[in-house]
């Protein structure tokens, strides 16, 4: 069966099992479970660190009401970051270039933020739509364009993530056809597109775990906002 | 974050104490006042009596 540049990104089932339940649920365990022990291992004790400092710098910012977020916020982070890195392996799938999968976490952590500012600080909510300053004449023009660019913020979370993903697998998946097929005809350029892939790996790897990133950052942003 | 500026060093009277873009009360007020605009632009121009289209008609 001959496969199309897309059949990466394609749902299967084995068995009538959706394999991307497996690929969202078995990254979980890589990940060493804290014990309630005083002093843990090496390994535990630079997990507990790194997350403590993402939670720190994700959180210096945000009131102490919007703190409640730590948990959810690092839980989501963890989880994009090890999908997306997983992701860059050879022949696994990543889940993370599903739109509806990106959609189905940006839309409830969006919608969550501007329910949680409109209920406990309404006039806040409100009042960020018009700019301090803004001339007269611009008001309602100003309010009408920051109401729509507040409903294309999960759209754009969502399809954010899903482009710099696809697009990244898709440049690997492409480069990596080309350097194959040039092996045999010229050499010289298929050495020198593999060099090309390399590089392209090393910012794929980087791409991952910033996009990753900067999903829970806009999230805290916007809860900023709220709180 | 910007914008988060009470706006209590400001002194307006009349309608721009209500209505301006430096308070936050006046900024939501702003706000309101425009959303209601729309709304009733929408609402005018749905239940508007289609009574030209029907003479055409006959």
């Amino acid at each position: 069966m001959t496969l199309s540049f897309f059949d990466q990104f394609s749902l299967t089932a084995f068995m009538g099992i959706p394999l991307i339940a497996l690929a969202l649920t078995l990254p979980w365990i890589l990940y060493p479970t804290p014990q309630n022990r005083c002093l843990n291992n090496r390994l535990l004790t630079l997990q507990a660190w790194f997350i403590r400092q993402l939670t720190h710098q994700l959180f210096l910012p945000i009131n102490p009401g919007g703190h409640k977020w730590a948990l959810l916020l690092a839980s989501v982070l963890i989880f994009l970051i090890t999908l997306n890195l997983l992701g860059i392996l050879p022949y696994t799938f990543t889940p993370t270039t599903q739109l509806s999968m990106n959609m189905g976490l940006a839309v409830p952590l969006w919608l969550a933020t501007v329910l949680i500012g409109a209920r406990h600080q309404p006039t806040h909510s409100l009042a960020h739509l018009l700019p301090v300053g803004t001339p007269t004449p611009l008001i309602p023009i100003l309010i009408m364009i920051e109401t729509i660019s507040q409903f294309i913020r999960p759209i754009a979370l969502g399809v954010r993530l899903t482009a710099n993903l696809t697009a990244g697998h898709l440049l690997i998946q492409l480069i990596s056809t080309a350097a194959f097929y040039l092996a045999f005809t010229m050499p010289t350029v298929s050495i020198l597109t593999m060099g090309l892939l390399l590089l392209l790996s090393i910012l794929e790897l980087a791409v991952a775990i910033i996009q990753a990133y900067v999903f829970v950052l806009l999230v805290s942003l916007y809860l900023q906002e709220s709180v | 974050m910007a914008g988060h500026d009470a706006g209590n060093q400001y002194q307006f009277t009349g309608f721009a104490k209500y209505f301006n873009s430096y308070t936050l009360q006046g900024r939501k007020n702003c706000v309101l006042a425009t959303y209601a605009g729309i709304a009733t632009l929408f609402l005018f121009f749905k239940l508007k009596p289609k009574k030209q289209k029907q003479i055409a008609e006959k």
